[in-house]
């Protein structure tokens, strides 16, 4: 490691309204090397990847390749640099042909015009035998796997001469065996000299693939650190960190019935791939139970086939006895007696333009009071909401404002508010608290553990560890769409996190 | 076994195809020249395509399947109504030389216009303001013409403002971001209004001036291409022999337009934009400048159908006089999935039906069968067929994934 | 439309419907922005009839005297001819405020309904039919029976469309569209000559409807087209539309569904039939005004009639400028109605302003209005947030 990184990146601070995503971050890529960019949700990876791809411009700081400075205006600059970027989210073009993705923008032509079909085929052909991709230039992208499809956004930064590789959580939407084929590639590549920066929050992953890992944690780099001699533990104790828990005063549970019985579910999420594997969970009126994990492990599609919002493709969903699977998102708020906090307050939770009192009466405006007989009483939805406020302490609106005028702790105030007020047995909580000041989290922790009390019976989800292990009971952790590990609250954080970065099971590495 | 298969795929796809055809030739036998007066021509040719169109659904080739039954039914259909009319009256109709001839005259400005189409479409851009830009092309484009002296001054002209009323639909598309419903929607009133306004004050009521006759360079109307050898009353001589050079230009513009969006990296680069623009601009292209190229470039299309109409078909302006072939054109674009081929066949079978509709009548004068006496049902065709093709009962249509979204960028 | 597999969706739009936009910025900006829209159609149809070398405020001034619209102010202009003028205006503007409510419902729904002239065409044809059937029915009852089934071939033909973007998904512009062009042909074939309802020898036109279907007028001079009890039936519906909206169950959902489907269906409501429902009611408004139309005024249905209508579609700039508020779209209609009656060759002073010309001085003007309400829509969106107009001005 002697000579100089191919790049460097310093002092790179980026801020968005109310948060600084980057802080004064420090980063070294040296020739041929793997570095993992490890860290939470949110910790700040995407945006600097996206700095360093000239998606967005940083505030303050410089980027230095082969040690000159370098100014990137746009992706363009970035992929002429010699940088390629995996998205998360791949930017390919689903009717046309791989040979035609990969050469979009930088076509062979012949006399200058006509696009060299054959030609742009035949270097994408021989592109992918050098790396031993099995890939045919004249297929359909749609046509492809998921793990085909990131090879040939691979493909097209290595069309582009890239140097550099950045993949941005690659294995998110891999399968095990397509992850497993992602590392064979990346460290072929490595071997011809590329060097690579690799994005995650899986431990397992990291220590697989990297040669050095630097750890993000609220848009600072904590630690760089070699990946020889670290282990899983030590990660997640730099990933994690110690921090001030928010403590919530509360009773031991005294569970009573089981009240939502969930049994060996499966569910797809928007592009057809299996998101929950076969998960069964019950809980018991009175107790929180909290589903902690990292994102995009199914949580969301697991509570949306709990709701109805999603068709499940097998399994079962008991609430109080009564058996509710596939049943619409109406007959779970009003036949089955589910309250769901959901996850997005502002696209789904929440009609924006509709006022507090109709919001309020989101499910409820069918039945008396609200209506009789199809015809609304907009005086009985004003006076509930009324109320509703005083006892929510719902601030900054009357029951006539607009609920896009409040701010995003008294959003979720309404939410809470009509979801309570229906006197749901069952109250699924998705992420109650994201976004929120200080105080109106303690409200609805507080809140949360009151409805605990009066005998419903909870499901938390959240991403932010802390949250669960100070207000849940029973804590269980999902890793890629399956229950992975039960714990009670007085596990360690560090457990948990190698729990949620998929480090207690084996399936992985198979 | 792959050869195996391969031949079990083509036979399970043959019968159906072959349905398809014997429906279509239990119609075309009770025309001239052939001619069969029985009833029993058309009936049992139909049903021997229906049943192939059963045989084929149940080998699973639905689409081509239901196809065949579709033009089984048809055929007995139109077979009987043929049988209706006397054959002096259907040799009227159906002179097939005439009746290509004239297809083709109405399916040019289509046409031109589905293509433009397809240039802002693919490109991202939903454009129903075809019609407006066409008829600012009729407009201009004979003001140009009777003005200058001269029909290819005339074309420009009309081109340019087709241009500068599709600019307009591009800025409020692209920059301010507005519903390209609404601008389209606005773009048509404005062309109806500023093509009406100016008609009447520049010629009043006595309407545009005869045009004089358009040779290769000059002349006011577009000239009417007379192939040597093809003089005669025969098939070809009918079809071929008259036609006017918008046409023959049609084809060209066609051909170039396949060309550009399919076999160019320009083409490569505008698809990708209409499909998935952020992946268009990760790569360095510049999806506002591909846009407002595109959508120009469609408006100077639809108001070259126009001036044809104008200039080169009848040959005098009417207020409002393009009626409805926008729409048309962007039915036919939606019909023919946005391919310049399928848009062409598209705006050919309309054109037909268009053609049909002013020369049926008169073979039903004496008789019966109101339904065939009066053109308008045949007018129905391409919107009836363009609502079947959108609500994907034959074959769905879909549309490039990213029209009628504004792009944002980072 | 259906999801492809392994692909992320496009990037969203900013905000939620177009429809959402329009109708929430209402109570903000919303009647400056409508009422500066319009001054700025008026200043640009202006410059173009000055850039042709006649006088802008001559010709507004004729085209007002046209409209009657002076007798509101009382003591000026002659009483009895701006009587019968506004008459006039208010004739016009009675369908047009129905077909500004049948779009508008649509657009309260996150759907835009083209097809509004197909839909008001399918009234037509429907009480035309049936106001020159049944002779010796007793009038009121007759009338009553053209209106409501008009009423119901208007919401049939739309919701043949709302039917198709909840089952296939079929946008619903495209469709409307079309089936705007299917009414007016099979109108064409009805009516036209050798039609199955064709009334009149050797005239493309319907038999004249019986004499006891016309609708009542209660002012005015009947023989002279004074003006009919329409009027009040579309005042009524405009009542109805704020009343169905914001006092039903059914309004609540199609407001929810405009505004934010997912939120809908989150709340349990069912999306797919609200698109239907909607789309249905909004044909009803517009079957309802061709019957008013038929039975008002027109009393028979010609073919030439059939081509030339552009009642539905002065609808849209109704619904837009009135910003779908049933208010707004009542001033709406009434400014539209007597731009076109004030252009009229009827009304219009022909040694001030050529009535052809002011005609389309009219399609013009109408033009602008919904060219600047589609930008104005996002003005005001972005004085709602001054940050994204700056935003927005530095991406080049």
């Amino acid at each position: 490691m002697e000579a100089a990184p191919v790049l460097e990146v310093r002092g790179i601070t980026k801020r968005f309204p109310g948060i600084v995503a980057n802080d004064h971050v420090d980063l070294e890529l040296y020739d041929g090397e793997v570095l993992a960019l490890l860290g939470e949700n949110g910790a700040g990876k995407s945006t600097l990847m996206n700095v360093l791809f000239g998606l967005y411009k940083a505030d303050e700081g410089e980027i230095l390749l082969n040690g000159k400075p370098v100014t990137f205006h746009s992706s363009k600059d970035a992929i002429g640099a010699g940088i390629g970027m995996v998205h998360q989210h791949f930017m390919l073009i689903p009717v046309m042909t791989v040979a035609e993705n990969i050469v979009l923008g930088d076509e062979p032509t012949t006399t200058g015009i006509l696009l060299d079909y054959a030609s742009a085929e035949n270097r994408v052909r021989e592109l992918a035998e050098n790396f031993n991709f099995d890939i045919d230039p004249t297929m359909r992208i749609d046509r492809l796997t998921v793990g085909q499809q990131q090879r040939v956004e691979i493909l097209k930064a290595l069309y582009r001469r890239a140097e550099i590789l950045i993949l941005d959580e690659p294995t998110a939407v891999l399968t095990p065996q397509e992850a497993v084929d992602l590392f064979r590639i990346l460290r072929e590549l490595k071997g011809e000299g590329m060097s690579i920066i690799f994005i995650s929050h899986k431990l397992n992953e990291v220590l697989d693939i990297a040669d050095r890992v630097s750890v993000l944690r609220r848009g600072k780099v904590v630690d760089t650190i070699p990946t020889e001699g670290a282990t899983e533990e030590g990660l997640a104790k730099l990933m994690v960190g110690r921090e001030v828990l928010l403590t919530v005063e509360k009773e031991p549970a005294s569970p009573g019935e089981v009240l939502l019985e969930v049994d060996d579910l499966y569910a797809l999420d928007d592009r057809g791939l299996e998101a929950v594997r076969g998960v069964s969970l019950t809980v018991c009126a009175g107790e929180i139970v909290g589903i902690a994990g990292v994102d995009n492990n199914g949580q969301s599609q697991l509570i949306d086939a709990i709701c109805g919002l999603a068709p499940s493709v097998s399994g079962r969903v008991v609430v109080a006895g009564t058996e509710c699977h596939r049943a619409s998102p109406r007959e779970m708020t009003d036949v089955a007696g589910v309250g769901h906090i959901p996850e997005d307050r502002q696209r789904r939770g929440l009609v924006l333009d509709f006022s507090i009192a109709e919001n309020i009466a989101l499910h409820d405006y069918r039945h008396e009071p609200d209506s009789r007989r199809g015809w609304l009483y907009p005086g009985r939805l004003l006076a509930q909401a009324k109320s509703l406020i005083k006892e929510f302490d719902v601030r900054g609106g009357s029951p006539m404002s607009r609920a896009g005028v409040l701010s995003g702790g008294n959003q979720q105030k309404v939410i809470l508010a009509r979801e309570i007020s229906r006197d749901p047995r069952v109250l699924i909580a998705a992420q109650p608290t994201r976004g929120l000041d200080v105080g109106a989290i303690e409200f609805v922790h507080r809140r949360l553990v009151n409805e605990r009390d009066r005998g419903r019976a909870i499901l938390l989800l959240s991403l932010e560890l802390e949250e669960i292990l100070s207000l849940a009971d029973r804590i269980l952790v999902i890793f890629e769409g399956r229950i992975v590990g039960e714990f009670t609250p007085e596990a360690s954080e560090e457990e948990l996190g190698l729990a949620m970065a998929g480090g207690t099971t084996q399936e992985h590495a198979a | 076994m792959t050869a195996i298969a391969v031949q079990r795929l083509r036979s399970d796809r043959t019968v159906p195809i072959v349905g398809i055809a014997l429906g279509i030739l239990a119609f075309w036998l009770t025309l001239p020249p052939v001619a069969s007066r029985s009833w029993a021509v058309p009936v049992l040719l139909g049903i021997v395509a229906v049943l192939t169109g059963i045989v084929g659904i149940t080998h699973g080739k639905l689409r081509l399947g239901w196809g065949a039954v579709a033009s089984g039914l048809l055929g007995i259909i139109l077979g009987l109504l043929a049988l209706q009319s006397g054959v002096n009256h259907l040799k009227l109709v159906f002179s097939w030389g005439g009746l290509i001839a004239a297809t083709l005259v109405y399916a040019t400005p289509l046409t031109y216009a589905a293509l433009g189409g397809m240039f802002s479409e693919r490109a991202g851009v939903v454009n129903i303001a075809l019609e407006g830009m066409m008829l600012v092309g009729a407009f201009f484009g004979i003001w140009g013409a009777v003005t200058t002296g001269n029909w290819i001054l005339g074309l420009l002209i009309g081109m340019g403002m087709g241009g500068v009323f599709a600019l307009v639909h591009a800025i409020w598309a692209i920059h301010l971001r507005a519903d390209q419903i609404v601008g389209g929607t606005a773009i048509n009133f404005l062309a109806l209004g500023i093509t009406g306004y100016f008609f009447i004050q520049i010629y009043g009521n006595n309407g545009t001036p005869d045009l004089s006759n358009g040779h290769w360079f000059r002349g006011e109307s577009i000239p009417d291409v007379h192939i040597p050898g093809l003089q005669g009353g025969g098939f070809f001589d009918q079809v071929l022999g008259g036609l006017n050079l918008m046409i023959w230009l049609s084809f060209a513009a066609l051909i170039l337009s396949y060309v550009v969006l399919f076999k160019t990296s320009l083409g490569l680069r505008l698809r990708a934009v209409g499909e998935h623009p952020r992946a268009a601009d990760t790569v360095g292209i510049d999806v506002y400048r591909t846009r407002y190229v595109a959508v120009i470039v469609s408006g100077m299309l639809a108001a070259m159908g126009g001036a044809y109409l104008s200039i080169g078909f009848v040959h005098s302006f009417n207020q409002n006089m393009t009626e409805g072939r926008g729409f048309i054109a962007l039915a036919a674009l939606i019909f023919g999935k946005w391919r310049p081929f399928g848009a062409f066949a598209a705006a050919l079978l309309f054109g037909f039906s268009s053609a049909l509709a002013t020369q049926v009548p008169a073979a039903y004068t004496d008789s019966s069968v109101s339904v065939l006496s009066s053109g308008s049902l045949f007018q129905i065709l391409p919107y009836v067929l363009t609502l079947i093709a959108v609500a994907g009962v034959i074959g769905r249509s879909i549309g490039p994934a990213a029209a009628g979204r504004p792009y944002v960028k980072q | 439309m259906s999801e492809p597999t392994g692909i992320p969706p496009v990037e969203e739009l900013e905000s939620t419907t177009f429809a959402g936009r329009v109708t929430a910025r209402w109570n903000t900006a919303g009647t400056a922005s409508a009422i500066g829209t319009t001054v700025l159609a008026f200043f640009v149809g202006g410059l173009v009839v000055l850039a042709t070398g006649h006088n802008p405020i001559d010709t507004y001034k004729a085209i007002f005297n046209g409209t009657g619209l002076e007798w509101l102010i009382p003591g000026v202009g002659n009483r009895g001819d701006d009587a019968s003028n506004l008459q006039q205006t208010l004739i016009v503007a009675t369908p047009l405020m129905l077909t500004g409510l049948a779009l508008a419902f649509a657009f309260r729904c996150g759907m835009f309904n083209i097809g509004g002239q197909g839909q008001y065409l399918a009234g037509q044809v429907v009480s035309v039919i049936v106001a020159t059937s049944w002779v010796g029915m007793n009038g009121p009852v007759h009338i009553v029976i053209a209106l409501v089934l008009a009423s119901v071939a208007g919401a049939f033909w739309a919701g043949i469309a709302g039917f198709l973007k909840a089952t296939t998904g079929a946008h619903e512009v495209i469709s409307t569209i079309m089936l705007n062009w299917i009414a007016i042909w099979v109108a064409d074939y009805f009516f036209g000559l050798g039609g199955p309802f064709t009334g009149v020898a050797f005239n493309p036109s319907s038999a004249p409807i019986l004499a006891n279907t016309h609708l009542p007028v209660f002012w005015g001079d009947p023989l002279l087209q004074g003006l009919h009890i329409g009027f009040f039936i579309a005042i009524a519906m405009l009542v109805v539309y704020w009343l169905i909206l914001n006092r039903t169950t059914l309004g609540f959902e199609v407001r929810a569904v405009g505004f934010n489907p997912e939120a809908a269906r989150y709340g349990g409501i069912s999306v797919k039939r609200s698109y239907f429902t909607a789309m249905a009611i909004s044909g009803l408004f517009a079957g309802l005004a061709g019957a008013v139309d038929i039975l008002g005024w027109e009393f028979s249905l010609s073919t030439p009639a059939v081509h030339t209508s552009q009642i539905g579609f002065i609808g849209i700039a109704v619904a837009l400028l009135g910003r779908n508020s049933a208010v707004g779209i009542f001033f709406a209609a009434i400014l539209f109605g007597a731009l076109s009656v004030g252009t009229s060759t009827r009304q219009l002073d022909p040694n001030v302003f050529d009535p052809q010309l002011a005609s389309n001085l009219t399609l013009i003007i109408q033009g602008l209005v919904v060219l600047f309400v589609g930008a104005d829509v996002l003005v005001v969106a972005m004085w709602r947030s001054p940050g994204r107009l700056v935003r927005r001005l530095r991406t080049k």
